[in-house]
């Protein structure tokens, strides 16, 4: 096994990663930003270095800088943890040329899922379903014969597409012609290029993966799916495994498509095949994220698999123990991400310094977060405070737990949006299992407060006041036990025993 | 003691008079007894009425933020003196300030432009994410001080808007 790991990464994930490798008896070598210097990762690591400025293209995304401390501290692997170089294939090269293990897929695997066009059609010659559409980009001729055959509605997308623009939705035939123009327009004046493909317009789509764990033996297992169709801005919000939407059937037939694409690649360690499900259950090819995912603890709650510490086995080597028939899921998992941001304001990140935080617990409840009373929320990084994980036996056990947990939950300090995650599982479509993609813009009712009561909200903030000016007579505060033993004793200051 | 707390817009007179373990505290005429312990110091545990209700409480200055059932509330505290100024919010000349270090995207407003209350008047993007900027009244935009593309400090005014 490895003796030391550099974590190249931050946050809740590079705590996750530093825990796993403490219990694997791994030392760890952390890294941080300007911004980091008070981070947990520092503080778990045995040890830590500084590489640059807040800013990620300061820091965490300078390979140099990472690959210097790496060999510094003499770390054998880098386990890049998501985001940041995670999927790089430069990084993962650079790592094989100084010869420091990367811990995730070969450069090969990162290159070829990396690129969409590339990964479609290594999808398509794996047998495994697309999105029907043209493939590529289309003329107008061509365009409005794929979008009869594929039958409507239709999406036009911009080739060099993203964020939206370039895009229409086409509802019927007679729309098709002005909406192309307009959308070959806005491609053109968007991202100079003003080529689109036209796809089947998916309605209601569900948001479903399947992980998949491969070794460098040849052997990949996938353990099986968890449904993210709840999110705002492309984002997952809440994720669960597994999904309420599928059969057992179906969900063998994902599970071998999934492992049918790593295969084709040659992959190894923790990956992701990204799908999305129709109301007819019909699924379809989206990407594959070659890296371990913010998510993967509900897979690990219900199959009782350490995701990350496989990564690690996997990497130095190590073959997978099991067969496919031997991994068994149990219950439900939720997982809820805590994020500063104003659901009020579309979201908006809220930075700021947390001046409390306390953190539900109690059986089946498990808080992945790098968060502290006193850290700081800073602008330069994504807004997640921690991820809020439940387990209980049946999905209504599991939203009834993570309410309750969300209840005992309390930051201060900075805008959360855990009385939003609280209204979700409160809401009737969410409990019954009718979610898509589309969930949020649909309920907005949820991204207001209801009602507050009033009465102790008022009374603590009159003794928040009531304190502040006379400390002495709150008396509320504990005493110490050696003011009370020294009573006791009938001792006073001075005396000595 | 007799405090006045503003809160979600509205004014409180909150009596409270402490007496051994027993705190009693009347807000807008009504008295309850409560009983009332600090578990720490930024966690409350007040009794009363048969609930048993824990909050989060940091008071900084002249607010206090208190967290209660996954909220998160603010109320500020008000002297005589600031009573009479109040009335005069919500009008006049608002600044467009960006809440955080961010870039402009865009700006959807012009100088002399009319704008509706809660109407978006600048998007901004931080932490990867896009944000609008809503005009807190109607008016006229009387002056408009960034470009789009500009990194802006937290603070920076945008623009300006007048309902005069």
């Amino acid at each position: 096994m490895f003796n030391k790991i550099l974590i190249a990464n931050r946050g809740e994930i590079a705590v996750r990663i530093i825990r796993a490798c403490k219990e694997l008896g791994i030392s760890t070598v952390a890294v941080y930003s300007d911004a980091d210097r008070r981070s947990l990762h520092v503080a778990l690591a045995d040890e830590a270095y500084h590489i640059g400025g807040s800013a990620p293209g300061e820091s965490y995304l300078v390979i140099d800088k990472i690959l210097d401390v790496a060999k510094k501290s003499g770390a054998e692997a880098i386990h890049p943890g998501f985001g940041f170089l995670s999927e790089n294939e430069e990084f993962a090269k650079r790592c094989e040329k100084a010869k420091i293990v990367f811990i995730g897929p070969s450069a090969k695997a990162l290159r070829l899922m990396g690129d969409k066009i590339t990964a479609r059609k290594i999808a398509h010659e794996a047998r495994v379903p697309l999105v029907p559409g043209s493939e590529g980009a289309v003329s107008d001729v061509e365009a409005s014969v794929v979008a009869d055959k594929i039958g409507y509605p239709v999406m036009i997308k911009a080739s060099a597409g993203g964020g939206g623009k370039g895009m229409r939705l086409v509802r019927e035939k007679g729309e098709f012609q002005s909406a192309l123009r307009m959308a070959r327009s806005e491609a053109g004046s968007a991202f100079g290029d003003d080529s689109v493909f036209v796809e089947k317009f998916v309605e209601q789509p569900r948001h479903i993966e399947i992980q998949i764990i491969a070794d460098g033996h040849g052997n990949v297992l996938h353990l099986f799916e968890r449904d993210c169709s709840i999110q705002r801005r492309h984002q997952k919000v809440i994720e669960e495994a597994p999904s309420s939407a599928i059969s057992a059937r179906t969900r063998k037939k994902m599970g071998d498509v999934a492992v049918r694409i790593a295969k084709a690649v040659d992959y190894q360690g923790a990956g992701t095949v990204e799908f999305i499900m129709d109301q007819k259950r019909n699924f379809y090819f989206l990407e594959m994220n070659t890296r371990v995912q913010v998510e993967h603890p509900v897979t690990e709650m219900i199959t009782g698999f350490d995701i990350v510490k496989w990564m690690i086995r996997i990497a130095d080597g190590e073959k997978l123990p099991y067969k496919q028939n031997q991994i068994e899921m149990k219950g439900h998992a939720l997982e809820c991400r805590v994020y500063a941001e104003d659901p009020e304001t579309n979201f908006m990140p809220s930075p700021g310094v947390i001046d409390y935080l306390r953190v539900p617990s109690g059986p089946g409840i498990r808080d992945d977060s790098s968060i502290y009373s006193g850290s700081e929320i800073t602008p330069h990084y994504d807004p997640m405070l921690s991820k809020l994980i439940v387990w209980a036996d049946t999905r209504e056990g599991a939203i009834e737990k993570m309410a309750s947990a969300l209840r005992e939950y309390i930051v201060i300090g900075v805008k959360t949006n855990i009385g939003f995650l609280l209204r979700v599982m409160g809401e009737e479509e969410f409990k019954e299992g009718r979610i898509d993609t589309g969930y949020i813009e649909r309920h907005p009712e949820l991204l207001k407060p209801g009602d507050v009561d009033i009465e102790p909200v008022l009374i603590a903030a009159a003794l928040a006041m009531y304190n502040a000016d006379s400390p002495e007579k709150a008396e509320q505060r504990p005493v110490s036990n050696w003011k009370l033993f020294g009573r006791k004793l009938g001792v006073s200051g001075g005396q000595v025993l | 003691m007799t405090y006045t707390l503003k809160f979600q817009g509205r004014i409180y007179k909150v009596e409270l008079e402490k007496d051994d373990n027993q705190i009693k505290v009347e807000i807008d005429g009504k008295t309850v007894t409560v009983e009332y312990k600090s578990i720490e110091d930024n966690l409350y545990s007040i009794l009363y009425e048969g609930k048993s209700i824990t909050l989060g409480v940091v008071k900084k200055g002249h607010n206090t933020q208190i967290f209660l059932n996954g909220e998160l509330y603010e109320l500020e505290s008000i002297s005589e003196r600031d009573k009479r100024k109040t009335s005069q919010i919500a009008s006049g000349i608002q600044e467009i300030k960006s809440p955080m270090p961010s870039r402009v995207v865009n700006i959807l407003k012009a100088q002399g432009d009319k704008v509706e209350l809660d109407e978006g008047v600048a998007v901004i993007e931080a932490m990867k994410m896009e944000s609008e900027l809503k005009s807190p009244i109607e008016g006229e935009v009387t002056d408009v001080f960034v470009n789009e593309g500009d990194a802006v400090e937290a603070g920076t005014v945008l623009l300006v808007v007048s309902s005069e």
